[in-house]
């Protein structure tokens, strides 16, 4: 009994001094300019530590055995369970519909080749077709046939190729759409956005190279350098893979939307020619 | 029984040795659906089940085999009974991890039969050869071993721990040899100069493709993970029997035997921190995209998580030196030099300021690591009256479980409050002059801070059992639930963790080569992954608990030979 109540006066004692000391902790993260999700960190922080004291000095566990052992094993593990679950569902979650798209996109070249994706592709055209030839018939049933069968297959493809994006020429938006699936930003700081060690920044690049040697370099990491950059050349730190991840109309977006960027404020480091 | 279970054991060998040379030439099979849980989450279910009664079956035999040396060595009957309970255990978790095994082939040949088929015919030697003649090798040591274990003893017990050498060889080969496809998924060879990815692969060798970026990393991980693993799971085994124990002398016997194996978790847990940062060091290394994937975008809350996981075992497996130590009569005359305290308080924010200006691998950094960490010994050995200065074990422990709580402070600080950095808003971002705390340099002095005070905390237990008497079975009830704690959490970080091994492969199932098509080639959120690690833990602990019910408490109602004498309460 006498325990027990030395035991309550200790949990108060250092859960007040828990409290003030997260409170002041709060008090620094707010001085210190933390969001207020910071500071409500550090004083969870805070709490954890005080538990940790308490658990310190808490009264020994009394032995038990038998049915009451078992029923505290069973809820223990529930306990622990509950807390994990909890504890992984309480982090900021990310959301996959986000990656689905970009996926799908990244994908659908191999997807294609594939025979699957063949004979997925097929299907995907015949249907097509079929929708084509229903229209066709049910505009000659509307009109006279005579009047439309003396239109040509394929009419259709005379809408304004600006519906086309590729076809418009804007292979720059692509080239920016690439830049983001590929995660180019990783690496390269751009627009004040993006990897700060890994790679030169590229706000300048389409002064410093041409659309032919850009080519080059995301082909061949090994073929061009940047200044300044020597240790991360020598480590082989840009992935020589794009030639196999990207196809060739990517690349060409790609290396369109680079030769736009060209901002001389930002020191772009100068490319040495290597290969 | 034992025969059936070998007879089995087999069985699913050559079942599973047919089926992968059989389905190697089957040309696009189609896709079986998994109800439910979905293709991708049956393989994972199955597989992360297999790794852990795998683990435990490679982890344990290291140190049942030091055990038994050093009961030979030192004629302490405890660590043969030790030995040979953990064997006992390991024998019946080897019928799983075999089970396990076969289902997981099976579940892999029916899920994915396009990429299964294109795995295995890139190692075909591996599956169909060396794989299975090495499991039958090891079936037939382990059980030569566990079998031969009263047989061979006295003069003859050199022999038997010899066979217990060659177990641990022939299963630590088996781990190499497994983890070269596992980690060639990871990081396939890099090209050759001249040559694509897909040409070179087609044409590299075996050895090209097994000795790739991670391999080594994955195998120096995975050893230590599962010795760490094995500890913790001696624990729990430990922690049963003292709840069910029926006399005093009992209790004494699982009482030091969850000391040990909680010595030996932790042990290797040390070194579990290095080892995780190689391999992702190897990682990044060999694409620089992985590396933002894991700790900047779809993967870093699941580090989050991992920092709150290995920051609550330190605390409970410092927790339970605590009360090791409150049963130690004389516990209170041990002392120690202060200057541990300033290096304790001191290690975090020295180390991160180091780490910045000499990041990790430049040895500069050791200049100041290894005499700040010598630091207590040097100082309070030969310079007095510095070193003279002594503060008692308790306010050692307590300080050192204060700073435990700093390290995980400063490991579990994420840059931002987002899953990805492309939700990253001013709000929920640590401000750009304590953004620091965010990056490696700080995360490594956390991990060195907490490995620091772990180690300080056994050196002071150590001198309390030396100067002091510790009283066997006698230990606050609390330790059992916590050496139940330690081998939960243990398992469920190896959960984590291997779902994260196996997403920085994002949307591919052999990393950049073997694309995965299927609708579920996303990065599944924490909770989802949360919910499945539970499960999987649960069935694994079930399957666990059930073995230690079968093996030991059924054989101890049998009341079989005793293994060793009874140990005195008060013995150390």
């Amino acid at each position: 009994m006498g325990d027990e109540r030395s035991f309550v006066k200790h949990v108060i004692k250092k859960g007040i001094i828990g409290i003030v000391v997260g409170i002041f902790l709060v008090g620094l993260a707010r001085a210190l300019d933390f969001p207020p999700v910071f500071q409500v960190m550090f004083f969870t922080y805070a709490m954890l530590g005080t538990a940790v004291f308490i658990l310190l000095d808490a009264p020994s566990l009394q032995p038990m055995g038998g049915m009451k052992a078992l029923v505290a094993l069973l809820a223990f593990y529930v306990v622990l369970s509950g807390v994990y679950i909890g504890g992984a569902s309480f982090w900021p979650q990310y959301d996959p519909e986000d990656e689905k798209g970009k996926i799908e996109k990244l994908l659908k070249a191999k997807r294609a080749a594939t025979e699957q994706g063949k004979a997925e592709e097929l299907l995907t055209r015949t249907k097509a077709l079929a929708e084509k030839a229903d229209a066709i018939m049910q505009r000659l049933q509307s009109v006279g046939g005579v009047a439309m069968a003396s239109v040509p297959v394929g009419a259709d493809s005379k809408r304004p190729s600006g519906t086309l994006p590729a076809a418009t020429g804007d292979l720059v938006a692509l080239g920016k759409e690439q830049w983001e699936l590929q995660e180019c930003y990783n690496c390269h700081k751009l627009s004040g956005q993006g990897g700060k060690k890994r790679g030169p920044e590229m706000d300048n690049i389409g002064s410093l190279m041409q659309p032919e040697e850009l080519r080059q370099k995301i082909l061949d990491p090994r073929s061009w350098m940047a200044e300044g950059f020597e240790k991360e050349y020598d480590k082989k730190k840009m992935p020589d893979k794009y030639k196999e991840l990207m196809e060739d109309k990517d690349i060409d977006a790609l290396v369109a939307y680079l030769s736009t960027l060209k901002n001389p404020s930002v020191n772009t480091p100068k490319p040495i020619k290597k290969k | 029984m034992t025969a059936t279970r070998r007879s089995l054991l087999l069985t699913f060998v050559l079942l599973a040795t047919v089926a992968t040379a059989a389905y190697a030439q089957v040309p696009s099979p189609p896709a079986a659906e998994f109800p439910y849980t979905g293709n991708r989450t049956a393989v994972w279910i199955v597989a992360q089940l297999h790794i852990l009664f795998a683990a435990f079956i490679l982890g344990a035999p290291i140190f049942v085999v030091i055990s038994e040396w050093l009961g030979y060595r030192k004629q302490d009957p405890r660590y043969d009974r030790l030995a040979k309970e953990v064997t006992k255990v390991t024998v019946i978790l080897y019928s799983m991890t075999a089970l396990t095994g076969g289902l997981f082939i099976f579940v892999l040949l029916a899920t994915y039969p396009q990429f299964t088929t294109w795995l295995i015919n890139h190692f075909f030697l591996i599956f169909a050869v060396i794989y299975p003649l090495l499991f039958i090798a090891e079936t037939i040591v382990l059980y030569l071993y566990f079998y031969t274990w009263d047989a061979w003893k006295g003069e003859m017990k050199g022999r038997h721990i010899a066979l217990g050498v060659l177990l641990n060889i022939i299963g630590t080969v088996t781990l190499f040899v497994i983890d070269g496809p596992t980690s060639f998924m990871n990081t396939p060879a890099k090209a050759a100069e001249g040559l694509s990815l897909v040409e070179y692969i087609q044409t590299a060798s075996l050895w090209d493709k097994v000795y790739n970026y991670s391999w080594m990393p994955l195998n120096l991980h995975r050893l230590v993970g599962n010795v760490t693993f094995g500890g913790f799971i001696a624990g729990l085994i430990a922690a049963y029997m003292y709840m069910g124990a029926k006399n005093e002398e009992e209790r004494a016997y699982y009482d030091w035997m969850g000391f040990v194996g909680n010595l030996i978790g932790v042990g290797a847990l040390l070194f579990l921190p290095f080892m995780g940062y190689l391999l992702s060091f190897e990682l990044c290394d060999y694409d620089a995209s992985i590396c933002p994937y894991m700790m900047a975008d779809q993967l870093s809350m699941f580090f989050e998580m991992q920092g709150a996981m290995v920051g609550l075992i330190f605390l409970a497996s410092n927790y339970y030196i605590w009360l090791s130590m409150k049963r130690i009569e004389g516990v209170e005359r041990v002392r120690m030099t202060a200057v541990t305290l300033v290096v304790m308080v001191a290690l975090p924010f020295i180390m991160t300021y180091v780490w910045t200006i000499f990041p990790v691998p430049d040895p500069r950094s050791l200049a100041v690591l290894v005499p700040l960490t010598l630091a207590p010994w040097i100082i309070g050995q030969g310079m007095p009256p510095i070193g003279r200065i002594t503060v008692s074990s308790r306010t050692v422990i307590k300080v050192g479980f204060l700073m435990v709580v700093v390290g995980n402070a400063i490991w579990m600080t994420p840059h931002g409050f987002v899953a990805t950095q492309a939700l990253a808003t001013e709000h929920l971002e640590l401000p750009s002059d304590w953004s620091f705390l965010a990056l490696m340099p700080a995360k490594n002095s956390a991990a060195f801070t907490l490995i620091f005070v772990t180690v300080v905390n056994y050196i002071l237990y150590n001198r309390a059992i030396r100067q002091g008497t510790i009283v066997w079975g006698k230990i606050d009830f609390a330790a059992q639930f916590v050496l139940i704690f330690l081998a939960f959490s243990a398992i469920w970080t190896m959960g984590l963790m291997g779902a994260v091994r196996s997403l920085v492969r994002k949307y591919f199932h052999t990393y950049n080569l073997m694309p995965d098509f299927t609708a579920e080639s996303f990065t599944p959120t924490l909770s989802y992954a949360g919910w499945w690690i539970t499960g999987i833990t649960l069935i694994f602990y079930m399957v666990v608990s059930f073995a230690i019910v079968v093996t030991l408490r059924a054989s101890e109602a049998k009341a079989p030979e005793r293994a060793g004498d009874p140990v005195p309460a008060g013995a150390k």
